[in-house]
């Protein structure tokens, strides 16, 4: 193709994502240096880094931020071995059962966000089931606190990721290399053994892939917290995104939600840089 | 690798799936029962799982008053979506250009859809399921058109330009998009468009581009150039060849790239709660409920989550297998 006509193809595209991403990118970063909130919106004050200088020694901003560590830290590795095992599972048994299981376990991920969250949430009401069956087994009632909000931010986070790794091992293990397992099997491999040595090696470029993707959308986790925390800080329970949302919605401080946005796309772009190097080499070998 | 024999073996492992599956469908089927029962059965103190069902919550959420005649109303649109369903089926039968049957179809439904408030006094809810549907419609609509053009040139041009674009949207894409919208929020404020189901079209189609190219694009590569480089010796030009040669066997391509688009625009909740005031979409109108705990409002809640995700559960019924295909070919080739 030549660059003319290329060039036309993807002016449309071009032009949306240079005007509505790039742009708005620059604005952030502009609008991080100024004092603004709903009454000054339309002549904005500027602060230099002060907006900044704020966000950093922020005790709140820094308590959300270890949150959504730690909440990245233990969904993204629970995701990925649950997901493991139930496609090493179902690869085991055969017929139409397969497809029935596969529908299901892709159910929690097609639905809505906010509303699997609002049903999941249903389940720990004083008139759930769960909260029913909390009360039966431990014999006391089960609250919202600051510990189970975010021991259930955790689990519904498990219950709506899961599927995606699993399906995409599950794919992976349909490809697995048929003449490695049977050289294992002449060589008296047991089950541990193969997984171990050909089926894990087998699927870690995907394991790679699924763990940058899975990271960066922990990191953005707000739908969910907004839903089971309803907002309310007492839970101790906000995610950066969801501490940048409040500081802009409720507290009003413009200014200071874009410096704090900024500096999230500044954090993101330490695991970003790697991966986009990575597929830029890719691509010019492909071409 | 070869199937397990030993029979306990194998129990465990049915045992292990059959859990992880009444784990996923939990939530959704307790709270369907709760939609269906009275505040006071969905209260009761002991779980309730056979009772009086009742569509009183439904009826609540989604009309004002119920039409004189509820069942002529309910036999007409029945009828009317049985008879597009039967076409739609059947296309391949009826003479005539199958896109053009889809998309009549399409349109026919969203007119229904529209005009139904002129017929039948429907609630607040209502308002927002349709503002839900223009959205989403008009996000697939625009992102697939724009996306496929720049998706065919960038699986087609071997320039460095194609491969800089490519690796730019991929970081867009893993930006955090409140970073981005905060700029649009207050953009929306100084032009006016702030609350307008327009600016959050724009900015979904802006925020969904990136992944809607590079979804795109795969598919492309996996097209001959032979033919459309047949089409060009035939002396089509390169637009012409597009629309006509290849455009027509990309249909599973773009359909599994519309439903990605589509599940992503339904699905928004941030954009939609930060880019508008009264003229919600359904999941800000949804996340309204959660706050209030009085047993009216609990089984209200339940009949709204569960008649927003009915839409979701028909759509992926239909393309579980495109569904699968998009989730997994980007991943397991690279």
């Amino acid at each position: 193709m030549k660059a003319k006509d290329f060039y036309k193809f993807v002016a449309p595209s071009l032009i949306a994502m240079g005007t509505l991403l790039v742009f708005p990118l620059v604005m952030a970063t502009w609008l991080g240096l100024n004092f603004m909130t709903y009454r000054n919106i339309n002549n904005p004050v500027f602060v230099g880094l002060a907006n900044y200088i704020e966000v950093l020694t922020d005790q709140r901003f820094w308590q959300a931020f270890r949150f959504t560590v730690l909440f990245i830290a233990i969904t993204v590795p629970a995701t990925i071995v649950i997901g493991f095992l139930l496609a090493l599972f179902l690869d085991q048994i055969s017929g139409h059962v397969r497809g029935v299981f596969i529908t299901t376990y892709l159910l929690p991920m097609v639905i809505v966000p906010v509303v699997g969250t609002m049903m999941f949430r249903l389940l720990f009401v004083p008139s759930g089931i769960a909260a029913w069956l909390y009360q039966e087994i431990l014999k006391q009632p089960f609250f919202f606190n600051e510990v189970s909000v975010k021991i259930l931010i955790i689990l519904n986070a498990i219950w709506t990721t899961t599927p995606f790794p699993f399906i995409v091992m599950y794919a992976g293990l349909q490809t697995l290399p048929q003449e490695q397992i049977e050289a294992a099997l002449m060589d008296g491999a047991n089950r541990r053994q193969q997984v171990r040595y050909i089926v894990i090696p087998h699927l870690s470029s995907l394991l790679v892939f699924l763990g940058l993707i899975l990271i960066m959308d922990a990191y953005r986790v707000f739908d969910s917290i907004f839903v089971l925390t309803q907002q309310n800080p007492i839970y101790k329970a906000a995610s950066v995104m969801s501490y940048i949302f409040r500081t802009a919605m409720a507290v009003q401080q413009l200014g200071l939600a874009n410096a704090m946005a900024i500096l999230t796309v500044i954090m993101v772009m330490i695991v970003l840089i790697p991966l986009l190097v990575h597929t830029y080499h890719d691509q010019i070998e492909e071409r | 690798m070869q199937k397990i024999k030993n029979p306990i073996a194998l129990t465990l492992i049915y045992l292990a799936l059959i859990a992880y599956a009444l784990f996923s469908v939990a939530p959704v089927v307790w709270t369907t029962l709760q939609s269906l029962k009275t505040p006071r059965q969905a209260y009761s103190p002991t779980p309730l799982f056979i009772f009086d069902a009742t569509f009183d919550n439904y009826r609540d959420l989604w009309l004002n008053s119920v039409p004189k005649n509820p069942w002529l109303v309910g036999i007409i649109l029945a009828g009317i979506v049985i008879g597009l369903v039967v076409i739609g089926f059947n296309a391949n039968r009826i003479p005539g250009q199958n896109y053009i049957i889809y998309g009549g179809i399409l349109v026919v439904s969203f007119l229904i859809v529209w005009m139904i408030p002129k017929f039948v006094n429907t609630a607040e809810f209502y308002k927002y399921f349709l503002n839900s549907v223009i959205v989403t419609l008009g996000t697939v609509t625009i992102s697939l058109s724009i996306g496929c053009l720049a998706g065919y040139a960038l699986a087609r041009y071997s320039g460095i330009a194609g491969v800089l674009i490519l690796v730019a949207a991929l970081g867009f894409r893993a930006l955090p998009s409140l970073a981005l919208v905060l700029p649009y929020f207050w953009l929306g404020q100084v032009t006016g468009l702030y609350d307008t189901l327009a600016l959050l079209i724009i900015t979904l189609v802006a925020i969904n581009q990136p992944f809607t190219i590079w979804m795109l694009r795969s598919f492309f590569m996996n097209i001959p150039r032979e033919l459309e480089e047949a089409a060009m010796v035939d002396g089509c030009s390169r637009v012409s060849a597009f629309i006509k040669v290849i455009i027509p066997i990309m249909w599973p391509g773009i359909v599994s790239t519309g439903l990605f688009s589509l599940l992503l625009a339904y699905s928004d909740f941030l954009l939609a709660k930060i880019l508008t005031r009264s003229n919600w979409t359904l999941t800000v109108a949804i996340s309204q409920f959660t706050g209030g705990e009085d047993p009216g409002q609990l089984t209200l809640a339940a009949a709204a989550a569960v008649s927003a995700t009915i839409p979701i559960v028909i759509v992926i019924l239909f393309f579980q297998k495109q569904l699968i295909k998009g989730l997994t070919t980007g991943a397991v080739k690279g």
